[in-house]
């Protein structure tokens, strides 16, 4: 009786955690909606390739809000498939979603620059181009104290001492490492000596700008807002081709005589292997919903431009993208590779240091001896917890999570001396089933 | 006035009744925590972190705060009743207040540890308001290269100051550093130590570490043991402290406090330096020095309200600057950013509600613990009889299906599970665990504000030592890496005589 009051306490308090959860994913649920929906599919997938909370993410999530808004589809699903900028998520599509012609997948610049800087062995022209749906403008900043006031006079900088110039930003290869990689190439200097510092996202760039560690910062206009707004960083150059509504007092990049434009856009993609009804769907389906009067709300409420384009011109906005994105990010890569001027320390000094260090260590244990061993630790329950773990990884994918999860608890139990097999198997299996049921329908979370 | 107005702020958030209920949750499961020998507060946040994705940041991390702080309290139970600390902050309560339980004062002893609990929590949370603004500022000065250097000396004070040997925690460090390297590098988009396996390019998750670590590597550590298990003291005498016990008591959780909050808010390992120390200071100072080793009250009142006072200390440098320095600390900072939060100087400004909710929810918390571990001992005391088997079988299964959910692979599992194995053989070694989770979060971030200060001295290391803060911060790792030695030649001379 005790083991299943435990299992019970486990379970309520679990339950207990995921009720938000829970009440959240009903309210998202598809209602039951007719399925004489306008443009003939009965339910969508949007793929987001990043963790939930980012601006992948959230496009997906509004994009699914607005969809069931307007009642476009049966119904539609974010699913999150996180990884190496989305380049994981554009695998996933392109290898396991081929021919389905109910799946998008987000995505924009950002992935565009991570699929050449990491050299992916995907590429965006694998998919099925739909529409571009919004953009966000660059920025440069100096902190106050600089002496750049504008423009020309950070490019004279750059022209004297093009490694004095650092620029803080996000992720190498990201928008902001390839607005500064236009900018040093349109003042005239190798981008190669781009002295670029990625930070990772979330304000250090903003903190390391704020301290004066660098010498300009480069991201989107509204990380950087509250700083302009109270005087803390000055913004000398937006990355539009014309001032930006609201904020007329920062003067372009181009009107200050560089031609450097970059939005850093978002798209959706299909899958590749449609044939032309499919495809015609999903554009009609995208195009509804963005010409939607929520959707415009929506936009306005996330300070998001409108930059619908599909069809033919998205195609071929993409194609120029590539040209323009693929020569300027092969220019930064090469500097990675170990420049003149960048990155003085390369990517393998340190996992080097580490390895060796590791390996003299290791050494050491297994050569020394302990004084005091310690006594009555017993081999055999070791190996009958090894042998549940194996069989979990094994059963998992054939027979699912539930008899995996079950087989491992009662290899467990086993191992720490219980000898009524038969009561473990129905505890483990009540535990697991009440897992399952948490994840898949408490967290969204599909076990196997 | 600032901080003052900023906090009635926090509780105007931390006092929302949805926020109340998040806080007693997290306090419940962390006291439950706690009290189970084997599983602690970083292992409990890090399976709960794939479940608060739909949850937001706010009430997430009240209830984490909860957990963190549960954990310390119920941490001393079972240190008192059963002599096997729930986490290593207890070891020291366990060897007097264990005692104390065995002469049949376990009651008092529960009470000596949880009022001075709460002294110490509520003391250091409000030492942590006061400091915590102070250290923002000073932050803002911060460059890659004092981060560096900052990240170095946690390396060096958690491996050299923790555990049996300096070799042992450089050991475990490295193990942490290794896995710390694997992934993409985000500086050049190189992937490193992948061994051409798609699952590793965006490197271990956290997660994965931690709960291989710690839960699977503790089930298969216990697996080889639990022939050796005693059994529960019950808890008798009564709960009310004996006028004497409290005047042994009160200033223990002073000193305690005192020892706890600065010890704690330094980047040198944590909660368990002092709680030893608490220990020997009151060794030191008591009235009947010949009780220690007999069940001295002092021996459970200072340590206890020590390692609660250095829980909040270790706060401090969390938020203000980003930099954990404990495990427990380490996956909070790792949830930080699965929400896309970068704690630092700019996370007050940007957050206020969150951080300064947080910071007021710890007093409720303190609080609602008080409550729930005095008149109601006996029910945690309960969880003691949990069949080991049952126990384990749901820690392994719970932590299995949270690390498929992380990635949805199974290749995160195998990955665990080998973890796990490394870990029991850490275990068995008695090489401590904490040095390698500090190595998976900080070594990444070490090696990036190393090549961006690089970067940003074109590449001039003198230039990064010569400055004062980064110079003076990189003294005092040396300093402690040769402490012992230092102190052993010191008294290698002879001093009488």
């Amino acid at each position: 009786m005790r083991s299943s009051r435990r299992a019970g306490l486990l379970a309520l308090s679990m339950a207990l955690l995921m009720r938000p959860a829970s009440t959240q994913a009903q309210a998202a649920a598809p209602r039951p909606a007719p399925v004489t929906d306008a443009v003939g599919l009965t339910s969508v997938t949007l793929i987001a390739p990043a963790a939930p909370g980012g601006g992948w993410d959230q496009l997906a999530r509004e994009m699914q809000r607005e969809m069931e808004r307007q009642q476009l589809a049966g119904s539609a699903q974010v699913e999150n498939i996180p990884g190496a900028a989305g380049t994981i998520g554009l695998a996933h599509l392109i290898s396991a979603r081929r021919g389905d012609g109910r799946t998008l997948l987000v995505n924009g610049l950002v992935m565009l620059g991570a699929v050449l800087w990491n050299g992916s062995p995907v590429s965006l022209t694998q998919a099925t181009p739909i529409a571009r749906l919004v953009g966000e403008h660059e920025v440069v900043a100096v902190p106050a104290a600089s002496p750049h006031h504008d423009m020309r006079s950070l490019v004279a900088a750059l022209r004297e001492n093009p490694a004095g110039v650092s620029w803080g930003g996000g992720s190498a290869g990201g928008t902001d490492h390839i607005l500064a990689g236009l900018i040093v190439a349109a003042a005239g200097v190798d981008p190669r000596r781009t002295n670029y510092i990625a930070f990772s996202g979330g304000g250090e760039a903003v903190t390391a700008l704020l301290g004066g560690q660098v010498t300009a910062g480069v991201s989107g206009y509204s990380e950087f807002a509250p700083h302009i707004e109270s005087g803390r960083l000055r913004a000398i150059g937006v990355s539009s081709a014309r001032r930006l509504p609201g904020l007329a007092r920062i003067p372009t990049i181009v009107e200050q005589g560089f031609d450097v434009e970059l939005e850093n856009w978002r798209a959706v993609m299909a899958a590749p292997g449609l044939d032309a009804a499919q495809r015609r769907r999903l554009a009609t389906l995208v195009e509804r919903m963005a010409r939607g009067d929520g959707w415009r709300a929506t936009l306005t409420r996330l300070g998001w431009t409108d930059s619908y384009l599909a069809g033919a011109e998205f195609e071929a906005f993409l194609d120029d993208e590539r040209v323009r994105i693929g020569r300027i990010v092969g220019r930064l890569r090469g500097a990675a590779g170990g420049g003149a001027t960048a990155t003085p320390a390369g990517e393998w000094v340190f996992p080097g240091l580490v390895l060796a260090s590791s390996t003299l260590l290791l050494a050491f244990q297994l050569l020394t001896r302990r004084q005091t061993p310690e006594r009555g630790r017993r081999r055999g329950p070791v190996v009958r917890v090894a042998a549940g773990l194996v069989a979990f990884v094994v059963l998992v994918n054939v027979a699912g999570f539930v008899v995996a999860g079950t087989a491992l608890f009662a290899a467990v139990a086993s191992a720490f001396g219980s000898r009524r097999w038969r009561r473990d198997a129905v505890v483990g299996l009540a535990l697991c089933a009440a897992v399952f049921v948490m994840f898949t329908y408490g967290l969204g979370v599909r076990l196997p | 006035m600032d901080t003052l107005s900023a906090l009635a702020g926090g509780f105007a958030v931390a006092l929302l009744p949805v926020h109340l209920f998040w806080a007693l949750i997290g306090v419940t499961l962390g006291t439950a925590i706690g009290v189970l020998p084997g599983i602690g507060p970083a292992l409990t946040v890090a399976l709960l972190l794939p479940a608060t994705y739909a949850l937001d940041p706010t009430p997430a991390f009240i209830m984490f705060a909860g957990i963190y702080y549960g954990g310390m309290y119920g941490g001393s139970t079972t240190s008192i009743l059963l002599n096997t600390p729930g986490e290593s902050a207890s070891i020291m309560s366990a060897v007097e207040g264990h005692l104390m339980a065995r002469a049949g004062r376990g009651g008092a002893a529960l009470a000596t540890a949880a009022i001075g609990s709460f002294v110490a929590g509520t003391l250091a949370t409000a030492a942590l308001t006061v400091s915590a603004p102070v250290m923002v500022a000073l932050a803002l000065g911060f460059g890659p290269a004092e981060y560096f250097a900052l990240a170095v000396l946690a390396f060096v004070a958690v491996s050299a100051v923790l555990g049996e040997s300096r070799v042992d925690g450089f050991t475990s460090l490295l193990f942490g550093l290794l896995l710390g390297v694997i992934g993409i590098d985000p500086l050049t988009g190189v992937p490193r130590l992948t061994f051409g396996l798609p699952q590793l390019l965006d490197g271990v998750d956290v997660v994965i570490v931690a709960v291989g670590l710690f839960a699977v590597g503790e089930v298969l550590y216990a697996a080889s043991r639990h022939h050796l298990d005693g059994a529960a003291v019950p808890a008798r005498g009564s709960l009310w402290m004996t006028r004497e016990e409290w005047a042994r008591s009160w200033k223990a959780w002073l000193r305690g406090a005192a020892i706890g909050f600065p010890l704690g808010a330094l980047p040198a390992g944590g909660a368990e330096i002092p709680t030893f120390l608490s220990y020997a200071v009151e060794r030191r100072l008591a009235r009947h020095p010949e009780q220690f080793g007999h069940g001295a009250i002092e021996g459970v009142a200072g340590p206890e309200a020590a390692n609660n006072a250095a829980a909040a200390g270790t706060l401090v440098p969390l938020l203000a600057l980003g930099l954990p320095t404990t495990a427990t600390a380490a996956i909070l900072l790792a949830a930080f950013q699965q929400y896309g939060l970068q704690p630092g100087p700019l996370l007050f400004q940007h957050e206020p509600r969150l951080v300064w909710g947080l910071i007021a929810s710890l007093y409720v918390g303190n609080a609602m613990l008080l409550v729930l571990n005095l008149p109601l001992v006996g029910v945690w005391v309960k969880l003691l009889s949990i069949p080991r088997p049952a126990l384990y079988g749901g820690i392994l299964t719970l932590a299995s299906a949270g690390a498929y959910s992380v990635n949805r692979s199974v290749f995160d599992v195998g990955l665990l599970y080998a973890i796990g194995g490394v870990g029991y053989l850490m275990r068995g070694r008695r090489i401590p665990l904490a040095p390698a989770i500090i190595g998976v979060i900080l070594g990444p971030m070490a090696e990036q504000q190393l090549r961006r200060a690089l970067a940003i001295a074109e590449g001039s290391a003198v230039a990064i030592v010569t400055r004062p803060l980064t110079a003076a911060l990189l003294a005092l790792a040396v300093v402690l890496l040769f402490a012992p030695a230092l102190q052993r030649a010191w008294q290698a001379r002879p001093p009488e005589r």
